[in-house]
């Protein structure tokens, strides 16, 4: 009778795991997109005060958005523009690029100036603004300075648009005219001592996160490169964009999931086989691992709408910590021999698989607590996958499981578990343990920390590189330090950058500073544009009393813009004529007064301005504007240069990122000991104040030992070793639980319940132990601490025994043993 | 044109090494024996919204990789450098103060200008089609830009000389016309205090 639910509710679990895999495959596969995320930016804890900063940070790191940016070199100028073009049209042909520019399309140079002429007296810098409003400016010396500059022609301006210089002088600020690449045999290129350099930008046809896209990009360019090189020897080509560091990060991770998954998964399957000695545990296991993977990944992608590679790594590792509660059914099994009983089994193992899952779970949700996307995903699909692994013990094991085992477990193993058990138990195992934890003080003193971005994100070197090169040749801005200029609304944001802008001036004089970008050289506030205008004014209009014969106010020289239109006559021409010019060039320039003051719709409005719209940010988060330095990183300089500025801020994401990990990591301690406290009051309840200590010793322990071996190995503490050191904890005390929870009831088999748990413990290692060879820094600090502290632990593991158990097992072993 | 100032250093080199010496090299090489000159000019400015031609003379004295310093005197004083860092002026009391906009005043064509009295040509070649007539003792060099979109504005360049340069004409297809003749053009023999001292030479 007893089967019969037993099989039900198996069949029913099976059910729905069968559904729960096939929606799963539907998540992974059928809906055209894959979730896996390749963005690192999206796996970074939002740092800053609001959104507006947030928005600005994705902004800027995507300015270069779904781009290649390529830079073709060769020590012959020639070579290196026609490798150029032959890589444009090489990568044009194919159509995962929606465009590929080499060549530039053309244009007349007068489209660069024309469409400004209307603003051109709102728009001064702030030198020619000064010098006009200076006392004794003398209109008609400044013009014959300009008609006899060196060089004289010059290929910008036309001198009667701009017979002053003004409009010249405000556009040789803007950006387009600050770039280092020129254009040359219509291909924008620079030259640095090595040689020739050629930009070359491809547009991606899709997001430089889509896997699809991103792999046939990829291959597209290799390609071309190949073939560009083998026509152009000596030709190299330096490349920048999101999609490479997508890209970098995706077989960084894929290839962490292959070594990681596959070799734990063979490791883990081979000590399956010599434990149990058969097969059928040995898929049996996989099967309830692999349900809680596939579970865990539903969870995910349903909670997050998406599966981050960080996740999918840990994911693998996670492997080993599912086994376990399958592996202790297995010995369960394995150790009663032929009076087995699956539905009794359950029973038998039930309180310790649950006191074990609380435990990580209780770890996990710790994890979940800190508010980094990444390491809330990591929790949610670790938290998913224990608890499907663990129900899958419970209601489908027992099916599949319901004969007796043929063989016990491996004898040598159970040798090897119990001649350890023996020397680590009893008190000449506790002086020693306090020995080691003696020697662990040295190593505590040498502990330094790291909270470094690169724990999270470590893109190739020579990537980095690469994208350095190409900043410094092309002369692009880049970088993650920005100011941040807030406000009401667009002409508050604006005065409030010019507020930063004219400090920045005078750190450029000072060379604190090579330059900036920003949208306030390109588009004045209108305050600003006022002023301007009225500097202009002074030379186009009379002042009053000079117009005025019925003897008005003397002293109001400055004119107002209404009267402006009629008063603003004759003035400039007169100059313009003293100073050579013709009457018609001047009546023409002076027609063209004051014109109508530039927007910010103008500026939207104008393809020239087109690439910098990133600088300008309006939306659900308010109004805001980017500024990006230029040839300065030192975050405190360029913090003081925001200081005292209403609205205006430095965002520094890497920093706020450091400073948040700094700030966890002092955090965890105080969460690792209330971690550990909770797990301790979970001990007590369950067997009583004076036996809870010794279950609790052997993490507690651990924990203490791990970070002790860390500090000798000269590793800095990162926030990540704290994390895994919760893991530690909930893991390290499972050991602990099962051994104390199991030992009853191999009374006939001394050693048996340790060597399950030391089967489970080199599971763990083999995984986690993995993790300690991937190639991101912060996964790689989580396993190299698991390792550690499983290892400590699981060794440590027979102190929870009782002091004498092998003599005097029955009667010492105490609390509501419910399983029997 | 910064860039172009900084590499007139190269240019001895890169003279010698050129592989068939043409008449352009001839010139250039000649052009480059004379490290540091001095020059009486006269410039000449005519265009169509200029009721006559804008005329102004003074003195230069130009130093190969280091830049010049140009003396107006007629129609007003006006001592401004130029340099690799951008330009400067010399007050009265021979203080030196930046002048931010002059920059770009002198364009890129002037910067090629400057690049090519130092007799560095490959810079210029890369932007013109350079063409030479006359003997290594009277020549010209006439200069085309390469691109189109330049050439709609500068309609060419033309460069006269025999030991020394003698004349630059700036022709813009705008029917603006410059034309800087020199005189007196000479081996610059030391230099003052000042002048090593704005031109950054030792």
């Amino acid at each position: 009778m007893t089967r019969s639910p037993t099989t039900l509710r198996a069949g029913l679990f099976a059910f729905v795991a069968v559904v729960a895999c096939l929606f799963c495959a539907w998540l992974l596969f059928g809906r055209g997109r894959s979730p896996l995320q390749t963005d690192l930016l999206a796996m970074l804890p939002s740092t800053e005060r609001h959104q507006l900063a947030e928005d600005a940070v994705e902004r800027l790191a995507k300015a270069s958005g779904d781009r290649m940016i390529l830079l073709v070199g060769n020590a012959n100028d020639d070579a290196a523009k026609d490798a150029a073009r032959q890589l444009g049209t090489d990568l044009g042909k194919d159509a995962v690029f929606a465009s590929v520019v080499a060549e530039l399309p053309p244009f007349d140079l007068d489209s660069l100036v024309t469409p400004f002429l209307p603003f051109r007296f709102h728009l001064l810098t702030p030198e020619d603004r000064a010098a006009i409003a200076a006392p004794g400016f003398d209109a008609i010396a400044a013009l014959r300075r300009r008609l006899n500059e060196p060089f004289g022609a010059t290929v910008g301006t036309r001198l009667t648009d701009d017979p002053f210089g003004w409009t010249q002088h405000w556009l040789d600020r803007q950006p387009w005219n600050r770039a280092n690449l020129v254009p040359e045999d219509d291909l924008l290129t620079a030259h640095r001592d090595d040689g020739s350099y050629v930009l070359v930008i491809a547009t991606l046809a899709g997001s430089s996160y889509d896997d699809a896209v991103q792999r046939r990009a990829l291959a597209a360019l290799d390609h071309a490169e190949k073939s560009m090189v083998a026509g152009h020897p000596g030709t190299r080509m330096l490349r920048t964009g999101a999609i490479f560091y997508a890209a970098a990060a995706r077989a960084g991770a894929e290839r962490d999931t292959h070594v990681v998954g596959i070799a734990s998964s063979l490791g883990i399957a081979a000590l399956l086989l010599l434990v149990f000695r058969s097969v059928r545990p040995l898929l049996v296991a996989f099967l309830s691992t692999a349900l809680g993977v596939v579970g865990a990944i539903v969870v995910t992608v349903l909670v997050f709408g998406q599966l981050h590679l960080l996740t999918l790594v840990f994911g693998a590792a996670l492997l080993g910590e599912a086994v376990d509660y399958s592996i202790q059914y297995l010995c369960a099994r394995a150790n009663t021999g032929p009076t087995w009983d699956a539905q009794r089994g359950v029973r038998q193992v039930r309180p310790a698989l649950l006191l074990a899952l609380a435990t990580s779970l209780l770890g996990y949700a710790l994890l979940a607590l800190v508010p980094f996307p990444a390491l809330r995903q990591m929790a949610c699909f670790a938290i998913a996958g224990m608890a499907v692994a663990c129900a899958s013990v419970f209601w489908l094991l027992p099916a599949l499981l319901a004969t007796p085992a043929r063989k016990p477990i491996s004898p040598g193993l159970v040798k090897l578990a119990l001649g350890w058990q023996r020397i680590a138990s009893g008190r000449r195992a506790l002086v020693a343990t306090g020995m080691l934890l003696l020697l662990a003080v040295p190593g505590w003193l040498r502990l330094g920390h790291d909270d470094d971005i690169h724990l999270l994100i470590s893109p190739p070197p020579s990537l980095d590189m690469q994208t350095r090169t190409i900043q410094d040749i092309a002369g692009f801005g880049g970088g993650s330090q920005f100011w941040l200029v807030e406000g009401r609304d667009a002409e508050e944001v604006l005065q409030r950058e010019e507020a930063l802008t004219d400090r920045l001036r005078t750190w450029v004089d000072e060379g604190k500073l090579k330059g900036w970008t920003g949208i306030s050289t390109m588009l004045p506030s209108a305050r600003r544009q006022t002023e301007d205008l009225a500097a202009a004014s002074a030379i186009f209009c009379r002042s009053a009393p000079v117009r005025d014969a019925v003897g008005a106010e003397a002293s109001s020289s400055r004119v107002n813009m209404e009267t402006g239109a009629t008063s603003c006559r004759g003035q400039v021409r007169s100059y313009m004529v003293a100073a050579g010019f013709k009457g018609e060039a001047a009546d023409a320039y002076e027609a063209a007064f004051p014109g109508r003051p530039f927007t910010l719709a103008g500026w939207l409005a104008m393809p020239a301005y087109t690439p910098f719209h990133y600088l300008w940010m309006s939306g659900d988060h308010g109004t805001g504007s980017i500024v990006v330095p230029q040839g300065q990183d030192d975050t405190r300089l360029l913090r003081a240069a925001a200081e005292g500025l209403p609205g205006v801020s430095l965002v520094d994401k890497p920093a706020s990122i450091s400073a948040l990990f700094g700030r966890y990591r002092g955090y965890a301690d105080v969460w690792l000991g209330g971690a550990l406290l909770l797990v301790g009051v979970a001990f007590v309840w369950r067997y009583g104040p004076r036996a809870a200590w010794r279950v609790l010793l052997p993490p507690a322990a651990g924990i203490v030992l791990s970070v002790a071996a860390l500090g000798y190995l000269g590793e800095p503490l990162t926030l990540f070793h704290i994390m895994a050191l919760m893991l530690v904890l909930g893991v390290g005390a499972n050991y602990a639980v099962f051994l104390r929870e199991g030992e009853p009831f191999v009374v006939h088999a001394p050693g048996a319940a340790y060597a399950g748990v030391l089967l489970s413990a080199v599971t763990a290692l083999l995984s986690f132990g993995l993790l300690a060879l991937g190639s991101m820094p912060a996964l790689r600090h989580f396993g190299l601490t698991l390792l550690f502290g499983i290892g400590f632990t699981a060794l440590l593991a027979p102190l929870s025994l009782p002091a004498v158990k092998t003599q005097r097992m029955n009667k010492q072993h105490t609390p509501r043993e419910d399983a029997r | 044109m910064r860039r172009l100032i900084a590499l007139a250093a190269l240019l001895c080199a890169y003279a010698a090494q050129a592989q068939a010496p043409t008449l352009v090299d001839d010139i250039l090489v000649h052009l480059a024996q004379h490290a540091q000159v001095r020059a009486e000019f006269t410039q000449t400015r005519e265009n169509p919204a200029l009721a006559e031609p804008q005329v102004s003379r003074g003195d230069l004295l130009f130093v190969i990789g280091h830049g010049m310093v140009w003396h107006t005197r007629d129609p007003f004083e006006d001592n401004l450098v130029l340099t690799a860092g951008g330009t400067s002026r010399i007050d009265a009391q021979g203080r030196l103060t930046r002048v931010r906009d002059g920059n770009r005043g002198v364009s890129q064509v002037s910067g090629m200008l400057q690049s090519l009295l130092a007799g560095k040509s490959d810079e210029a070649a890369r932007q013109f089609t350079i063409t030479a007539d006359g003997t290594p003792q009277r020549w010209a060099l006439h200069f085309v830009p390469r691109q189109a979109r330049m050439a709609r504005v500068l309609a060419g360049i033309t460069l006269k000389g025999d030991d020394f340069l003698q004349s630059i004409e700036v022709d813009l297809a705008s029917g603006e016309r410059t034309v800087i003749a020199f005189a007196g053009t000479r081996d610059a023999g030391p230099l003052t205090l000042l002048e090593a001292k704005v031109l950054g030479v030792p």
